[in-house]
């Protein structure tokens, strides 16, 4: 187990900048998801911290040791990949023993047929024997340890997947998009349980995902990466309340949030002409509300549309509301209860606490707003 | 029968009708002929129960034809396998130029082996060919001190390939192989394509670290299915060898017949000596032959290497 560095990294296929510097990092133990849409270079990034693929520049360091000039085999780092690539020819049992065999076994233990004869031998295939049975334990498939993995299901494959890399004991886990080809149902608890595989083992992992709520719901942190940049890492509740740029506050939270232009005015920031209260120490172009930032509201309402379409999910409905003078329509999250009021075309106010709104630069660049104290406000409204 | 499976069989009817005349009716027929001492143009022929097998299995003629073609399947058919994946595996490791090896490996396969033949009989022509030319340049180094079959040649004189029956099946061999690899070659480079990209990643993560380690976990596996076809298809063609020979010794299938291969035999017998009966009777041994690897085939292997 070791902590690890990324210093400065950079990839460029050919004209190419794929990665523009990535500095992160991941502590002895942490759970660190580095979550972005596709092409934003994080499989990239974790292809060369596997050492599969060479940084064109920056350091990787595990522990205290810088391993850029180190190939994969040697790194003693364990990855899940995607498509799990278990060797098609081998059993269960065989699979998971592959990364040992390399590792515990001489050329000539490891040779067909007679290896097992090889003095030293018959002592290693026991202690193999009994850490494939453990991670096959750990994992729940001792029951498919026979089988051929085209013999499994999708699920089942990636618990196989999962013991390979676990069977010995690596300085950290990679797992690219593990779960990307499960289905949705498996895909929350097999969620699960890789949060609680990582903390039973204690062990660092990194997780390279699409899916931002696999990203919110495991991690310990979360560096959202887009174009080759992290731009924010941090707790999920951190990336997800305290965004520093536009693009994270977009790319995390599900239904997204809603971007709403601004201006700025003598009397603080004006939404479509109405003043919010609000002053920036900056300029500000945009605000960025979450769903549940906003509330139903009556007279006192900031903002007036119709309702365009409903999504009722049993506990809460997300309402789409269009709103005169804005391009998309405003998602908002209601509670059941206000279900009446949110007919197709019914006429609905809304209003939010200008303190939750997130304010963002002509660059998507955080703002730190503030609220005009009530006195000054008094001549205006 | 109702009207759904009629139809099925009125459907399949053509093909079955086709498959029967086209392919099981001549071989029956070569089976039922191959008891008899019939010849083209006589009126009847005679029964003569397993006479003719009885020949193949006594005459010296005929065990010379066994030997010549085992000889030539169990040359040919490794050794062209093992060049096809050698010359796969290492077009597949290189970017633009390989695709010119690609093409030159595969130019014999294209080539009418007949007329290959022709050339390669200049070429192995023992006074005036380019082979013992080369070889005689070699006389006087040091290739004499330390081989000493080169030194008897070089007093001797090398030696006269096709017309001497310790090299005329072996030359037969290496055209063989020379012509067939290239076949193979390609057959193993559709094969490689298929190959998992992140299988290798996964072995380089598991700690194989040399090239030999990764064949022997990724490719090798992988090529398996690849593999079963090549090997039976190279040993198809290796019984069915007969151009080569054909062309090098059209009148007695080489020096003492140690050239006499099968098909070459089937030629002899039943057409130009019109031994109808006998040239069945050495038919139906190759079909027995090649039936054989197939199902070796399809029993034993198949089922090793498909592993969904």
């Amino acid at each position: 187990m070791a902590g690890l560095k990324i210093d400065h990294v950079t990839k460029n296929f050919a004209e190419t900048e794929v990665l523009k510097g990535v500095s992160l990092d991941v502590a002895d133990g942490e759970f660190v998801s580095l979550v972005g849409p596709s092409g934003c270079g994080k499989s990239t990034l974790l292809r060369i911290i596997a050492g599969l693929e060479e940084p064109t520049s920056g350091d990787i360091r595990l522990g205290d040791k810088s391993v850029a000039r180190v190939r994969a085999a040697d790194r003693n780092l364990s990855m899940v990949f995607q498509s799990y690539a278990l060797y098609p020819h081998l059993s269960v049992a065989e699979n998971i023993a592959v990364p040992l065999k390399l590792r515990k076994l001489s050329a000539a233990q490891r040779a067909p047929i007679l290896g097992r004869f090889m003095p030293g031998a018959k002592g290693a295939l026991a202690e193999i024997g009994v850490a494939i049975e453990n991670a096959a334990e750990m994992l729940d498939i001792l029951p498919l340890l026979n089988r051929k993995p085209g013999h499994l299901s999708g699920g089942q494959r990636q618990r196989v997947a999962l013991a390979r890399a676990l069977v010995r004991d690596p300085a950290a886990f990679l797992l690219d998009e593990p779960l990307s080809n499960l289905d949705a149902k498996l895909r929350v608890q097999t969620r699960v349980e890789i949060a609680q595989l990582h903390r039973q083992l204690r062990a660092t992992f990194i997780y390279v995902t699409h899916d931002q709520v696999e990203a919110m719901t495991m991690s310990d942190r979360i560096a959202v990466m887009m174009s080759g940049e992290i731009l924010q890492c941090a707790s999920p509740a951190e990336i997800y309340e305290n965004p520093n740029d536009l693009r994270v506050a977009e790319f995390i939270g599900s239904p997204k949030i809603n971007v709403l232009p601004v201006a700025q005015s003598e009397h603080g920031l004006t939404l479509l002409g109405q003043p919010l209260g609000l002053t920036a120490e900056r300029a500000v172009t945009t605000i960025a509300l979450r769903p549940e930032a906003l509330c139903l509201a009556g007279s006192a309402a900031t903002l007036t549309g119709t309702v365009a379409h409903t999504e009722n999910l049993g506990a809460e409905i997300f309402a789409q509301i269009a709103v005169a003078g804005l391009d998309t329509p405003i998602v908002l999250r209601a509670e059941p209860q206000d279900r009446p009021r949110l007919s197709l075309g019914a006429l609905v106010g809304l209003s939010f606490d200008p303190a939750a709104a997130l304010l963002f630069d002509a660059k998507g660049k955080r703002v730190r707003g503030a609220p005009i104290p009530a006195r000054t406000l008094e001549g205006v409204l | 029968m109702n009207r759904e499976t009629r139809a099925a069989w009125a459907l399949a009817a053509p093909a079955l009708v086709l498959m029967g005349l086209i392919l099981i009716l001549p071989v029956g027929i070569a089976g039922l002929l191959s008891f008899t001492d019939y010849s083209l143009g006589n009126p009847g022929f005679n029964w003569v129960g397993f006479d003719n097998y009885e020949k193949l299995f006594t005459r010296s003629t005929y065990e010379k034809m066994f030997i010549a073609t085992f000889t030539y399947v169990v040359t040919v058919v490794p050794l062209s396998v093992a060049l096809g994946l050698g010359a796969a595996l290492l077009i597949n490791s290189m970017g633009r130029i390989g695709e010119i090896y690609k093409t030159i490996y595969f130019l014999p396969v294209m080539a009418t082996l007949l007329a290959m033949a022709i050339a390669w009989e200049f070429m192995l022509h023992p006074t005036i060919g380019m082979v013992n030319r080369w070889l005689e340049a070699g006389c006087g180094t040091l290739i004499e001190q330390l081989w000493p079959w080169f030194a008897t040649s070089c007093a001797d004189g090398f030696p006269v390939w096709l017309g001497d029956k310790r090299y005329a099946i072996w030359i037969v061999a290496f055209i063989g192989i020379w012509q067939g690899f290239g076949f193979n070659m390609v057959l193993y480079l559709a094969g490689l394509t298929a190959v998992h990209r992140e299988l290798y990643n996964a072995a380089e993560m598991d700690g194989a670290k040399s090239g030999w380690e990764r064949f022997r976990l990724v490719t090798w596996p992988a090529l398996g299915p690849t593999t079963v076809f090549v090997v039976t298809i190279s040993c198809i063609r290796a019984f069915q060898v007969f151009d080569t020979v054909e062309s090098f010794f059209p009148q007695n299938g080489g020096p003492g017949k140690s050239a006499y291969v099968m098909m070459f035999a089937i030629y002899q017998k039943g057409v130009q000596q019109n031994l109808i009966g006998i040239g069945s009777a050495i038919t139906v041994m190759f079909l027995i032959f090649v039936m054989f690897m197939t199902l070796i085939q399809r029993w034993l292997v198949e089922r090793k290497v498909h592993y969904a």
